[in-house]
């Protein structure tokens, strides 16, 4: 890890009028990494990987990819960089299949009589490839409505969405273990795994710190809208962490 | 390799769901109609009649079912088809227009209307339920302009044949024009991006804007589609009746929507069945066609529609509770408390019912008109 980080935010404020949600905040994740980033509610979590991810623009501060300084303008811009999210409703189309729903606005065709069609055995395939490949996962039925699937095999095929793109090299993932039972945040945190050891960058919102300090490399503490601290993870603990959350340290 | 024989019988069951609530009904029709009027019911020329029936409302099911899956809905086709069937008249016995054009003309009239109604609906925000209400009396309007109290009669052969025309010995021409709508919105549904995307704006919306889909306008593209086929329900119901007013075509809407319905497309969105909206439209002709048979009085036709439409929409919203709750099989769901409540309410209904319809069948006058 001695070397440039593969994503680095520095200095990133934003501002929602008068409110101040980020304050200066310096993050940097490397590839093959889970970096978790914790916090209270309000802390400015989800508003740090809103600016990550596109869907804000910061007010002030700059965000660099393999040390080259990026700008976007929407999501779509920040997917074609590379950097994708799962977010916790896992926007999947729950009526579709899961092959439908990984090449969902991003479908696969074929030519017949010079007509443009849905490839559906080719999406198919491929489908069941990365679930396996890159994930690790097998599903007992491809054809089956998503609805009809548990929620750690639904988290898979929204993961397998995410990196089924060949550029995509960092993926933020925010509470994926928050409306999971504890086999199924096992299977997801697997999941976080298999993708790490691919050697993407993994930012990782979560509330539950067990699940934190079970799969991220380094803790990301924000509060107030401030970064308070970066810890490694094998080098702390829950306490430590809780405390700066709270801000418990700087009250002792 | 055994997955297929271990899957549960449900679950095999499960695409075909939306297809058996109809079939059963039309098999049920056949059973009772097997039983009380076999000689009539059962005639060619009866069967051809269903079908005839059945065709003017196969395209307009087509595109209802895209509209229906996108959580919309469409009220005004039965004054769109007036509307682009009128003006097609106009073009052809007042400005001496061909047959062959003035029948394009209408259908992008049609698709023209609906264009309208999916843009009130995407950039005015009006709920579809209102917008297409209004529009419905907008165009019912203009078409009462138009025509007056007209009624435009005696077009050419090819509108005729298209109407009503008969291959010999097989199915009439408006049936295989109906079918072909039916085939083509199948492939449509299942293997074009707009098909994938309707299921998709319907199943999520928000997913669907996320994935970078423009789900505004894809809802206007079935609108668009919406307004199309119904200016072909229109062509032929012209060409059946070799006449057109403007006053045609007020039932098309909720007759439509309930073949929709009834084949098992979910009005929340997301659950579409183009087959089931086949087998919708012909169990509406066939039940209203038994309705004739046994010399019911017509009025009651509205009652049955209504009551199919409540019962099935009743009955899917059910049988997707319980997937969704995985309380067992569908008969241990009848067990709970809830599931008790609702059957008792349910048998009240049907008695209720049967006691209206046989209050109707008692004073119902002599279905002939007297003298």
């Amino acid at each position: 890890m001695a070397d440039t980080p593969l994503v680095q935010m520095r200095g990133i404020t934003k501002r929602f009028g008068g409110v101040t949600a980020l304050q200066n905040v310096d993050l940097s994740a490397h590839a093959g990494e889970v970096l978790a980033i914790v916090g209270d509610n309000g802390a400015g979590k989800s508003t740090l990987i809103k600016v990550l991810t596109g869907v804000y623009q910061p007010t002030e501060g700059e965000i660099f990819l393999d040390g080259q300084k990026i700008e976007f303008a929407s999501h779509a811009e920040a997917i074609e960089a590379g950097i994708d999210a799962v977010y916790q409703t896992l926007a999947l189309a729950d009526h579709l299949d899961p092959a439908a729903n990984m090449f969902l606005g991003n479908e696969l065709t074929k030519k017949v009589l010079g007509i443009e069609i849905l490839d559906l055995k080719r999406m198919r395939s491929e489908t069941e490839r990365v679930l396996m490949e890159r994930l690790g996962v097998k599903l007992k039925s491809l054809d089956a409505p998503t609805e009809s699937l548990s929620g750690g095999q639904r988290q898979a095929v929204a993961i397998a969405r995410a990196v089924y793109s060949e550029g995509l090299r960092v993926l933020v993932m925010d509470e994926p273990t928050a409306a999971l039972g504890p086999q199924e945040t096992a299977r997801t945190l697997k999941l976080i795994q298999a993708v790490k050891e691919q050697g993407l960058a993994v930012i990782l919102i979560s509330h539950s710190l067990d699940d934190v300090f079970e799969v991220s490399d380094r803790v990301h503490v924000q509060r107030r809208g401030q970064c308070v601290g970066v810890v490694k993870t094998s080098d702390s603990s829950t306490q430590e962490v809780l405390g700066m959350i709270v801000g418990a340290e700087e009250a002792a | 390799m055994n997955t297929a024989t271990a899957k549960p019988f449900s679950e095999r069951m499960e695409p075909y769901i939306a297809i058996i609530g109809p079939m059963v009904m039309i098999l049920a029709i056949l059973l009772f109609m097997g039983v009380a009027e076999p000689a009539r019911y059962f005639r060619a020329t009866n069967l051809n009649l269903i079908l005839l029936d059945a065709a003017l409302y196969m395209p307009m099911a087509m595109a209802m079912t895209f509209v229906i899956t996108q959580r919309g809905i469409d009220l005004s086709i039965g004054s769109i088809a007036a509307l682009s069937s009128i003006m097609m008249a106009f073009l052809i016995k007042q400005y001496g227009f061909s047959v062959y054009i003035a029948v394009p003309i209408a259908i992008m009239l049609g698709a023209l209307m609906g264009l309208i109604n999916g843009l009130i609906i995407t950039r005015f925000n009006v709920p579809d339920l209102i917008g297409t209400l209004a529009m419905d009396l907008v165009y019912r309007g203009f078409a009462l302009v138009i025509a007056k109290g007209l009624v435009l009669a005696r077009f050419p052969d090819f509108l005729t044949e298209i109407g009503r025309g008969q291959i010999p010995g097989f199915v009439p021409i408006p049936v295989l024009i109906g079918a072909a709508t039916m085939i083509a919105g199948y492939v449509l549904l299942t293997r074009t991006y707009f098909g994938r995307y309707t299921i998709a704006i319907g199943s999520n919306p928000e997913a669907a804007e996320l994935t970078g889909i423009s789900v505004k306008r894809h809802k206007v593209y079935a609108y668009v589609l919406c307004g199309a086929c119904a200016a072909i329900g229109g062509i032929l119901l012209t060409g059946k009746l070799n006449a057109i007013q403007a006053t045609s075509a007020p039932y098309f809407n909720l007759h439509v929507i309930a073949a929709v319905v009834v084949g098992g497309t979910s009005l929340f969105g997301g659950r579409a069945s183009m087959l089931g909206s086949f087998a919708g439209v012909l169990l509406l002709s066939m039940m209203i066609n038994a309705l004739v048979t046994l010399r019911i009085e017509f009025f009651w036709q509205s009652v049955a529609s209504g009551v199919v439409i409540v019962s099935s929409v009743a009955l899917y919203t059910w049988m997707q509770k319980k997937d969704r709750d995985g309380a067992g099989g569908l008969l241990a769901g009848l067990q709970t408390p809830d599931g008790q409540k609702m059957l008792r309410f349910s048998a009240l209904l049907i008695g209720l019912l049967i006691g209206l319809l046989a209050i109707g069948g008692i004073f119902a006058g002599d279905p002939n008109p007297s003298g």
